[in-house]
């Protein structure tokens, strides 16, 4: 740990320190590959940047004292992922993991496990992943069947689950499991925290359309898992659920805007003269900019330990229009990369604009974002 | 101002712009001393009585103190300076060698002046000149929204009474300011046909259900929301530095968004919304108006999409 890390608890002086620090330190932190590279080569650099980052003391800043961290405001969290993203050193959101599944650990493990765990997920020691959705519960997530039964001393998981990040290189995942009768959705559900290398646990990578075996089906087959790794109540699943889908709309979302912020500075700075339509490009600023705005003042509610709710749902709505917006104008734009160049650079671009699809439905779809913001934002009731 | 003065000032702007609406609203605001207000706490002046005014549906001439204050000419107590004409944001009077020649738009209490204020470019900087009312014609305007308040003013070959030199901070930070003040009234207005969509959705009963428990209907309002939000997000972004570039985003978002709004809360207050017996149709009748007021969307959207091609750089990005 750095001295300049010790005392900045204000924002400021964490901003001149990690500027300072990258620009020292930019030859080891830049991936060696061209492009967007290999998930495998994304994920190894990944975790070579946190280490350098975690020891140099920054990845500490903003996470509390009793899980490693240096405590501070959680504004810090934002702007490092911010610093790492605009200077293109990591994949937002492979980085952004951590910001969803640390802060659920800290809430709702038991306080030996979680003091345990975090600092390696923080450090880059470990990948971590988070299994919700399955093949028959997508949007009603309360639907779930992946069962977790008592025996001995712990649980026996059985069941399978889909749509898991980063399933393959994951040492731990933050599960969802049916307790309680086939009948009690919400009510029968509990979060465990399972090792990935447990005797029953089968992964099967999916790849996606954008190139990137960037998800996972999981097979549990009678997979044991201690008492100790049960995270909040048994039955009281869903509130971990529901207190870590926030997480997804909050830090990780203000880490996704320093992306696209460099995109569209990076479609602006390469478009050919005359292809950029101006009020397209106009529009399109608009719509990350306000994305932005709005993403502010979530960080500064969450650094204001304000407790994040459903309002997120406009923040997601908000991050998927830009970020779509964004990739639908360089598609249209730079044609010839998008089609039928095989450089790295065309190819980064391809991957983007396909990625991009997926904005509207990762994380809770379109609808259901919609569906949120109607019942509880608008609080128009029953929906039949 | 701290929180409960702030409140306690809100709590009076509301009272003020649900009883009153062109002059007497004017009166109501000199009682509660909005432009002591606008002077020590813009932002809360600003924003909560342009709000209160587009949600109420009412006029003042506020408008024109914001623009004199921006810039640095409100030494009289009355409402005096001249707004450009609808959809432009240039100077609203130019000076040609027989004299000022004057376009734009006032709220009607101006014609009551001995003499109102015009700002013109002159050579380098822009000019204040004090032109006397009797130089100039009136005409009220119907437009679309025969209960804007305002007048179309224009003279030519006018002998100013008074060239006053150069204006303190420039035409353009009065042009920044005052599309933040219309944004707010924008996003108000938007509020408000929101919440009688909304409400109207969970009375009227269709199926033997409310419509609101329709998705379609559902999803039309949270759509509604979210452009409303996106409005609030980026007049926070406009405040945050107030240059130019972002004041413009923000009444280009409010403008679009004001427009969205009230076509989705027009397709879920379906016949009644189009008749003038629900109060729905003034307020897309005033979104018009103000988009047009110091620029529309359209054209603010398209200046800043050749503006960042031109420099090759976005605005400057945000910070946490």
């Amino acid at each position: 740990m750095t001295d300049a890390v010790s005392g900045a608890t204000d924002l400021e002086d964490f901003r001149s320190s990690v500027e300072s620090w990258l620009d020292e330190n930019h030859s080891k932190l830049a991936p060696a590959y061209q492009g967007s590279g290999t998930l495998e080569q994304q994920m190894s650099h990944l975790a070579t940047v946190k280490r350098l980052v975690y020891d140099a003391g920054f990845m500490r800043c903003g996470w509390p004292e009793r899980v490693g961290g240096f405590g501070g405001s959680s504004l810090m969290r934002a702007y490092l992922g911010e610093a790492l993203t605009a200077r293109d050193l990591v994949e937002p959101g492979l980085y952004s993991m951590t910001e969803v599944l640390a802060p659920t650990m800290i809430d709702y493990a038991t306080p030996e496990l979680a003091a345990t765990m975090v600092p390696a997920l923080l450090r880059g020691d470990e990948t971590w992943c988070q299994g919700f959705s399955e093949p028959g519960t997508g949007s009603n997530l309360a639907s779930l069947s992946c069962r977790a039964d008592r025996a001995g001393e712990g649980w026996r998981v059985s069941g399978q689950k889909v749509w898991t990040s980063l399933a393959q290189y994951a040492q731990r995942c933050v599960l969802l499991t049916r307790t309680g009768t086939p009948e009690s959705a919400h009510k029968g559900i509990t979060a465990l925290f399972v090792d990935m290398d447990a005797p029953g646990i089968t992964v099967r990578p999916i790849q996606a359309m954008h190139g990137v075996e960037e998800f996972s089906e999981v097979f549990f087959e009678d997979v044991a898992v201690p008492l100790a790794r049960t995270l909040g109540q048994v039955n009281g699943g869903w509130a971990v659920a529901m207190d870590l889908l926030p997480y997804e709309r909050s830090t990780s979302l203000w880490h996704r805007g320093a992306y696209l912020h460099r995109r569209l500075q990076d479609l602006v700075t390469t478009a050919p003269v005359g292809a950029l339509d101006p009020v397209k490009l106009g529009e399109v600023t608009q719509l990350l900019y306000a994305f932005v705005a709005r993403s502010r003042a979530t960080q500064h509610r969450m650094a204001n330990n304000e407790r994040l709710g459903p309002e997120t749902s406009i923040d997601k709505v908000l991050l998927a229009t830009a970020e779509q917006a964004i990739f639908d104008l360089a598609a249209e734009t730079l044609t010839p990369e998008l089609t039928v160049s095989d450089d790295p650079e065309s190819e980064r671009w391809r991957t983007a604009y396909l990625y991009a699809r997926a904005a509207t439905i990762y994380g809770g779809s379109a609808e259901i974002q919609r569906n949120i913001i109607a019942r509880r934002l608008l609080d128009l009731g029953n929906d039949r | 101002m701290d929180g409960e003065d702030i409140e306690l000032f809100a709590r009076s702007i509301r009272n003020a712009t649900r009883e009153h609406t062109g002059q007497a609203l004017d009166a109501a605001l000199a009682e509660v001393g909005w432009c002591d207000a606008l002077t020590f706490a813009p932002r809360a002046a600003i924003a909560t009585l342009f709000e209160c005014q587009g949600a109420d549906n009412v006029t003042s001439s506020a408008l024109c103190h914001v623009v004199q204050h921006a810039l640095g000419v409100d030494d009289t107590p009355a409402a005096r300076v001249v707004l450009p004409p609808i959809g432009q944001w240039h100077p609203p009077a130019t000076v040609t060698h027989r004299g000022l020649h004057v376009n734009g738009l006032v709220p009607a209490a101006l014609r009551h002046r001995a003499s109102v204020v015009v700002i013109a470019p002159t050579g380098r900087s822009d000019g204040v000149f004090e032109v006397p009312t009797t130089s100039l014609a009136f005409d009220r305007v119907d437009g679309i929204d025969p209960h804007c308040g305002l007048l179309q003013v224009a003279g030519a070959d006018i002998d100013p009474a008074t060239d006053r030199g150069p204006t303190a901070d420039g035409w353009a930070a009065a042009v920044a300011l005052a599309r933040v003040a219309i944004a707010h009234e924008l996003v108000g207005a938007s509020r408000t046909m929101l919440e009688l969509a909304r409400e109207h959705a969970l009375g009227r009963i269709q199926f033997g259900r409310p419509i609101s428990s329709f998705q379609a209907i559902r999803h039309r309002l949270a759509e509604t929301l979210v452009a409303i939000e996106m409005a609030e997000a980026t007049l926070d972004l406009a405040w945050l530095d107030m240059t130019e570039q972002t004041a413009a985003m923000a009444k280009a978002v409010a403008g679009r968004q004001a427009r969205t709004t009230a076509r989705h809360c027009q397709q879920v207050l379906a016949g009644i919304g189009f008749t003038t017996e629900h109060p729905l149709h003034l307020y897309i009748r005033r979104t018009l108006l103000l988009d047009g007021l110091f620029g529309t969307a359209a054209s603010l959207t398209r200046a800043l999409g050749e503006e960042i091609m031109s420099i090759g750089q976005l605005p400057r990005k945000l910070v946490l």
